[in-house]
């Protein structure tokens, strides 16, 4: 047999593989997992489109006549400057005092005439607040906050995506392709192929690996995609062109990198140990503490090599505890080239010693 | 070791402290050979360490020369028909013997039109095209059967393959495995259902706690135990006489009378010379209407072999 024709192989066990595990009904939660950020995106990139309409029905001032105005001025002379505001309310309240005279505490009320008016420049709003005809207080916030929802997004991929999901749907998927078929006693239509054990790992590895690359790149490019949607314009467009596009390339790089690291280890922990759940928990635990490590050590959680392909360092607050600092970020990240190289090593290693583990397996279902 | 056949050499296999078969030497030429025993004798354990689902902790087996931890040529000149029930959900008949043969390297068409054969073969045309999980029991023997011929194989291993079929096709199936046996292949089947395979078997071979206890033609293996008695069953008027006149005068271990039918079963260890005897009474007006050997099918065998515990 030659090479060419292995490979023919497992590409044929791949795509026989991938309806599968596409259509088990044990991979259902797995779709969940890797929608969910896409969802939380879309909903509140809805709610800002809406905000956005809601601001843009008032009409629209030029930038700089936000920062023209100033507290202390008058109503006439905002109005003036800025035109009607897109919102508008008046209403009287009455504000009571306290002073004393002659030892005797002395309360008063009097009316106070209220204004509240909000500009909307196309990007930020303005809340002025006037009292009895004079500016009081201008509370200016963004309605889109480009740089802010990047940073979130940066967050979320390296919290969610790669610690949680990518992990625990690599389990699912990876850890069902052999054990999954032996407890639906089917494992041995496969083993009864012409076909090598290391071709059949192969090609299960593949549809593996497709299927969740499928569902968790897909999941990050749509959540992605969601985040840009409400800046959809020169802001989103300029960044298209300048980062952007690489950004969205690397989050897909590590999102497919994390599948064939986790996966290639799931696969292997499958063939060579009963209980999934443990090397689960031994995993979890070593990728989670691998901040701890020394460098030479950490290069071998496939975290490290996730979070140096990441291209916006996850945000983290001032007061986060150093000792969670450490377990958040990566000490001293490869270039992506080499975080590609590592991990590919890395994963076909795994699946080299997974090999060995498929050439031991056996049928035994009553005991499985 | 032979290419032409199928050999088990010394060959052991424990699940944990549980035997499954232990020190099995075996030979098995081409033709049709029926692996016989109760439920846990160890036939599935032959089977499945011959096409490599388990291997063996001890000895060494070749299946045409070639070991079954080399399935990417055993598989290949070999088909087997598991008696595991489960099958993928999503395949139907169809998409599941041409997904096996896509992996012999066959184009689509090819694997197709094979496939189409092999299903004509096993009689279930009709239900290629519905899900395997919707199938009846005996249909989904028949599906494995098409998968395991569909490539033509050199080696037919089929395990309980007449579970669960009706008459008609139960008939059609051991007329496919004798027309298979007799092209030259190696067609090896196995049954707990002992009066089954016994008229179709060119050998047979006898397992009981993971051991082989006898093996070869069925009349063969009876002469291995030749010190064990034959046994015939007598039909006459006069079954009482016939006994008394029988110790008296031939090699008889025992006589049974079989209580109203008029017939007595004869135990002896002397064949030859209790037949001499036998047709030297007949013509004596006892009125002896047949004489059946008893113990020439595997059923008889069986119980001799394994004291009765079939």
């Amino acid at each position: 047999m030659t090479a060419r024709f292995r490979m023919r192989q497992a590409l044929v066990i791949a795509r026989l593989e991938l309806k599968r595990v596409f259509l088990a009904r044990r991979s259902l939660w797995i779709y969940g997992l890797a929608m969910l950020p896409a969802v939380l995106f879309f909903v509140h990139a809805l709610q800002l489109r809406y905000e956005l309409g809601r601001a843009r029905q008032g009409g629209v001032v030029a930038p700089g006549v936000l920062e023209s105005i100033e507290t202390g001025m008058s109503e006439q002379q905002v109005l003036a400057l800025a035109g009607a505001p897109g919102q508008d309310r008046e209403r009287t309240i009455h504000r009571s005092s306290r002073r004393e005279e002659g030892g005797k505490e002395i309360f008063e009320s009097r009316e106070v005439r209220t204004r509240r008016m909000v500009y909307f420049d196309g990007s930020r709003r303005a809340f002025l607040w006037f009292e009895d005809g004079r500016l009081r207080s201008k509370d200016v916030r963004p309605v889109l906050n480009f740089a802010e929802d990047r940073e979130v997004y940066a967050g979320v991929f390296q919290y969610f995506y790669l610690r949680l999901a990518i992990f625990f749907g690599c389990l699912g998927i990876f850890l069902n392709l052999f054990r999954g078929e032996m407890m639906d006693k089917t494992l041995h239509f496969w083993l009864l192929a012409p076909a090598r054990r290391e071709v059949l790992l192969a090609g299960k590895f593949l549809a593996g690996w497709a299927a969740a690359s499928v569902v968790f790149t897909g999941g990050a490019m749509l959540a992605f995609a969601a985040m840009l949607w409400p800046h959809a314009g020169a802001g989103a467009e300029a960044y298209w062109q300048g980062a952007g596009a690489m950004h969205a390339a690397r989050y897909a790089l590590a999102a497919l990198m994390g599948c064939a690291g986790y996966g290639s280890l799931f696969l292997a922990a499958s063939l060579w140990i009963r209980n999934p759940i443990v090397p689960a928990a031994v995993l979890l635990l070593w990728e989670a503490s691998s901040g701890f490590l020394p460098e030479l050590l950490q290069k071998l959680s496939v975290l490290y090599y996730l979070q140096s392909l990441c291209p916006v360092p996850a945000p983290m607050e001032a007061d986060v505890p150093t000792l969670l600092k450490l377990l958040l970020a990566p000490a001293a990240p490869l270039p992506p080239w080499l975080a590609v190289a590592g991990l590919s090593a890395f994963s076909a290693l795994v699946l080299w010693a997974a090999a060995a583990g498929a050439r031991r397996i056996e049928i035994n279902y009553s005991t499985d | 070791m032979s290419a032409q056949e199928i050999v088990f050499d010394n060959v052991s296999k424990f699940y944990g402290d549980v035997l499954g078969v232990n020190r099995i030497e075996l030979r098995i030429p081409p033709g049709l050979t029926s692996i016989v025993g109760p439920n846990g004798a160890g036939k599935s354990t032959l089977m499945n360490l011959m096409c490599g689902l388990i291997h063996p902790d001890r000895g060494e087996i070749r299946v045409l020369g070639i070991p079954p931890r080399d399935p990417e040529r055993l598989m290949r000149i070999t088909g087997y028909a598991t008696q595991f029930d489960a099958a993928p959900r999503w395949a139907t008949g169809f998409d599941f013997v041409v997904s096996s043969l896509l992996l012999f390297g066959y184009s689509s068409s090819m694997a197709e039109r094979l496939a189409w054969a092999a299903l004509e073969q096993a009689g279930l045309t009709d239900a290629a095209r519905r899900k395997v999980n919707s199938y009846s029991k005996g249909m989904r023997q028949r599906v494995r059967l098409a998968q395991a011929l569909a490539h033509d194989p050199q080696v037919l291993v089929l395990d309980e393959p007449l579970n669960g079929l009706d008459p008609v096709v139960r008939a059609e199936t051991i007329a496919l495995f004798r027309q298979l046996a007799a092209s030259g292949r190696h067609v090896v089947i196995s049954s707990h259902v002992l009066q089954e395979v016994d008229v179709i078997s060119d050998r047979v071979v006898l397992m009981a706690n993971g051991m082989i206890v006898a093996e070869g033609d069925i009349r063969g293996v009876r002469e291995e135990i030749h010190e064990h008695p034959s046994q015939f069953l007598i039909r006459c008027r006069q079954p009482a006489r016939l006994a008394s006149l029988l110790f008296e005068r031939a090699p008889v271990v025992e006589a049974r009378l079989m209580e109203g039918d008029g017939a007595l079963l004869v135990l002896t260890r002397d064949r030859g010379e209790f037949t001499r005897i036998l047709t030297r009474l007949a013509s004596e007006g006892l009125g002896i209407d047949s004489i059946v050997p008893a113990d020439e099918n595997v059923h008889a065998l069986y119980e001799y072999l394994v004291g009765g515990s079939a």
